[in-house]
């Protein structure tokens, strides 16, 4: 059953429509969780209110990191899946009773391992290094959610096959379904890795087996759990140029490059997990270089080629309008008040300007020692995958009301201003946990005044202040989030319906007009842009590494 | 164009100058980074240890014991105290909830840090210096440090450990001279002032020449107390975060969980007996989420622990 959609005029799969939309409440109940108790995590670690006891605080925290790393985005990005791979190629879901199956699994995976967590059976953080042991139903909620999620891989697949008998695609598929592929590619080496880790861990913790040792544990799980961050990454640059299509009507000016990044993804970043055991014992400094340096670069590669590309498709199509004056009228009269776009490109420079930056440098061999463990780890990540990932499926979504909930925005006005207010808060939130590691902060620790403790340590006094930054803007973020999130449950459960086009408040715009560019470059001011970034990047470059290098010696 | 197929000669088409430049910069800086971590090899002083063995945490405590029993000098808030010899090999382990011993180091000496842990993954992370190491079980990691700034410095833990994590902090003395010791309060009196725990050790010294005395036994005590590291847990100054403190303990009437069912029992010899041995059998109302695990302690040592506990009846 397919209805033709009256505004795009793509044909949509019904059973496609119900499956996505599905994943995306799911995504957004998970999201819900995550907040709430990111908040009470946040005025946990402000000293001043020291909120949670102890015992709640682990036990959120490991809530808190499950929710939004895994349920939050894995929901989405399946959702996102069968959106490339059925709408956008015009043809119908390959098995739609596995998709339902696939979503079942998922969800039984979701509500049994938040409840181990709530009921204090599995306080062991989203890592659960072993030897920490929670109780089996956790790690097998973990598993039940992991299959789920493999299953919607294989469907995405599934329809890439229809796609190519029925002949829906010429020479190649569009750019965005390509990048979704990508995700999905690593998806599966990822969640088969999950699986070689997981099952052995749940038959440990049922006793059958004795023991996992603690460094195989680590190597692998992170095999999982960072590679994961990288179907993040894939499935964010497609939305991207994804926004810039709809937004402003632009595509990528060099198709070959922008599919060349991805395939980069997929061959490199899975070893780049690497970087997560650079200062453990049992691995040499010569597996710790190669893995974190040729395969880690070469993904880096493609995230900077990304970085070029994705805007350089704005300011083209842009220039291509008419917004031809100087470096830069194409990005002051760019569609600021469309909150898709403003989520696309604030995401666009927090992935690059903290997290990229930060990941980059925090991923070397030696300058990971200054790092390791603090909270300049999350500090770090909320730059990737909070302010980029999570930003840029918001503002995705303020697309998919219209589109596939076949909703009216509610509170168009709020929604200009969330992108914005997420942003900064993120943004404070994360720079400030930067600082507050680099000055030896530790992750995950309950208080910072070692009560006690035989001794205690004073922080610089310059803690004090970042603290509160990390507080003012985990609270706007949490109150942005919050606001997203009120958006889209009321339009989409109480919005007025869209009848047709004239009810459609995000303008989609038309292909930008062909035409010669004028001087020698393509798009000068996103290079002017993307230098200011690799000035950035070498500031702190050298920074870490003069604070590196005042330490004591170690070898 | 992302949502549809791309135009006609896609592939053929030719990348714009700029996008080039980019692309060779971004390249070039990969390079770069790569080179740098190698240079560093050679050049710098801080890279990661390649040194580590195969261990077990038994094997591991039983080392860090016998380290700790040779070489203390004295105790800093029930933590061993131990001035390591320039170059020598240093045990130094983790465990739920402590970092065991303390050290002085001598400024620009190099010292051979084996670290591990006894349970579960510690964190090593020394401040104000902010270097931070991963501490695993059964992994012996060798770690060379060169102190580079005389001063006090913290070991904190950074690797979730359970809900004690917070405490487990531990301390390192970088001196320039011994006369740097007394800033710190380390100008203990002789080495051998400090009588060795246990029957199967070195005999007393000429100051103690009742070895069988009840002082002894309370001085044999706290040292087991040190040694097994108890004291990360139970504190002597009313401090009870993570488990009863030990003062004013003996003789007092607590209320504990037997089996779900909750009952009331007097702290005697007995009840310290089994507590050491069986430790899940009995847990003190309060301290549900933190039992204690099972510590290998000889009739001997419980004899001198349980003495302990009795000497700090009334204080």
């Amino acid at each position: 059953m397919f209805r033709t959609c009256d505004i795009t005029g793509f044909k949509v799969d019904l059973k496609a429509q119900q499956l996505i939309r599905l994943n995306a409440v799911f995504a957004v109940i998970s999201l819900l969780g995550a907040v709430i108790a990111a908040l009470l995590l946040v005025f946990t670690r402000y000293q001043p209110v020291h909120l949670l006891s102890s015992e709640w605080y682990y036990r959120l925290v490991t809530y808190h990191g499950v929710n939004a790393l895994i349920f939050w985005i894995v929901f989405f990005e399946i959702a996102g899946l069968y959106f490339g791979s059925t709408v956008v190629l015009n043809i119908r879901f390959c098995a739609p009773r596995l998709g339902w199956l696939s979503l079942i699994l998922m969800v039984a995976g979701f509500i049994l391992t938040d409840i181990m967590i709530l009921a204090g059976k599995a306080d062991v953080m989203m890592t659960s290094y072993t030897p920490l042991k929670a109780d089996p139903l956790y790690y097998l909620g973990i598993i039940l959610f992991a299959v789920g999620a493999l299953l919607g891989v294989v469907l995405f697949f599934g329809n890439l096959m229809i796609a190519r008998q029925e002949k829906a695609f010429g020479d190649t598929m569009p750019l965005f379904t390509y990048g979704m592929m990508t995700a999905a590619i690593i998806a599966f080496i990822t969640l088969v890795t999950g699986a070689i880790i997981y099952i052995p861990t749940f038959l440990w913790s049922l006793g059958l087996i004795e023991n996992v040792d603690a460094g195989m544990y680590k190597l692998i799980w992170w095999g999982l759990g960072h590679s994961s961050q990288q179907i993040n990454v894939a499935a964010m640059v497609s939305i991207w140029y994804l926004g810039s299509f709809l937004a402003v009507g632009g595509t990528s000016i060099n198709e070959r490059i922008s599919r060349l990044a991805f395939v980069l993804y997929i061959m490199f970043i899975c070893l780049a997990s690497a970087h997560h055991l650079l200062t453990d014992p049992g691995l040499s400094s010569a597996w710790k270089v190669w893995n974190t340096s040729y395969a880690m670069y070469l993904a880096v590669l493609a995230s900077m080629i990304h970085a070029f590309a994705v805007p350089s498709s704005i300011e083209s199509a842009q220039r291509r309008w008419g917004y031809n004056k100087g470096l830069f009228e194409w990005l002051v009269k760019a569609p600021w008040s469309n909150p898709a776009f403003s989520s696309i490109v604030l995401a666009c420079i927090g992935f690059g300007f903290i997290g990229g930056t930060t990941g980059v440098i925090f991923g070397m061999e030696q300058t990971n020692i200054i790092v390791h463990n603090t909270i300049a780890i999350p500090g770090h990540f909320k730059g990737t995958v909070v302010i980029g990932t999570t930003l840029t499926f918001m503002g995705v979504t303020y697309y998919l009301i219209p589109l596939i909930f076949r909703r009216k925005i509610v509170g168009l006005g709020w929604a200009r201003w969330q992108p914005w207010m997420f942003f900064f808060g993120i943004a404070l939130l994360s720079v400030s946990m930067i600082v507050l590691g680099q000055l030896g902060v530790p992750r995950r620790h309950w208080d910072s005044t070692f009560s006690g403790g035989p001794f205690t340590y004073n922080f610089n006094p310059a803690t004090d202040f970042f603290w509160t930054l990390m507080m003012l803007g985990g609270t706007l973020a949490f109150l942005a989030t919050l606001i997203w999130i009120l958006i889209v449950v009321i339009s989409v459960f109480f919005g007025p319906k869209v009848n047709g086009p004239e009810d459609m408040q995000l303008p989609i715009s038309a292909l930008a007009p062909e035409g010669k560019r004028q001087g020698k470059y393509e798009a000068p001011g996103t290079l002017i842009l993307t230098l200011a970034f690799l000035a950035t990047f070498l500031i702190l470059f050298f920074l870490n590494w003069k604070w590196l290098a005042a330490t004591w010696g170690v070898y | 164009m992302s949502l549809l197929a791309p135009v006609e000669g896609w592939y053929a088409k030719k990348v714009a100058r700029d996008e080039k430049m980019w692309m060779l910069i971004s390249f070039v800086l990969c390079l770069m980074l790569f080179v740098w971590m190698l240079l560093w090899h050679v050049y710098g002083e801080q890279n990661p240890s390649n040194v580590t063995y195969r261990t077990t945490p038994v094997e591991f405590s039983r080392l860090h014991e016998a380290y700790i029993k040779k070489n203390m000098i004295g105790i800093d808030n029930g933590v061993p105290v131990v001035k390591p010899e320039p170059k020598s090999d240093v045990f130094f382990m983790g465990e739920m909830w402590r970092w065991s011993p303390a050290l002085i180091l001598q400024k620009g000496e190099w010292y051979n840090l084996h670290i591990s842990s006894k349970d579960l993954m510690h964190g090593f992370s020394l401040q104000p210096v902010n270097m931070n190491f991963q501490v695993y079980p059964g992994y012996d990691y060798v770690l060379h440090f060169k102190p580079t700034e005389a001063g006090e410095y913290k070991v904190l833990c950074n690797e979730f450990c359970g809900i004690g994590h917070h405490t487990m902090i531990g301390k390192i003395v970088v001196i320039e001279n011994d006369e740097d010791l007394k800033k710190y309060g380390y100008d203990f009196p002789e080495k051998s002032a400090v009588p060795a725990p246990g029957t199967d050790t070195a005999p007393a010294t000429a100051t103690e020449v009742a070895p069988a005395s009840a002082e002894a036994d309370i001085k044999a005590g706290e040292l087991v107390y040190t040694l097994k590291g108890c004291v990360a847990c139970h504190k002597t100054d009313g401090t009870a975060q993570l488990a009863p403190a030990w003062n004013g303990l003996f003789g007092k009437k607590e209320k504990v969980k037997e089996n779900g069912k909750e009952i009331e029992v007097t702290v005697d010899e007995a009840y310290i007996r089994e507590s050491i041995v069986t430790p899940q059998q009995k847990v003190t109302v309060g301290y549900e989420q933190t039992v204690m695990p099972v510590f290998a302690l000889n009739d001997e040592e419980i004899r001198q622990v349980t003495a302990f506990v009795k000497s700090l009846q009334n204080k």
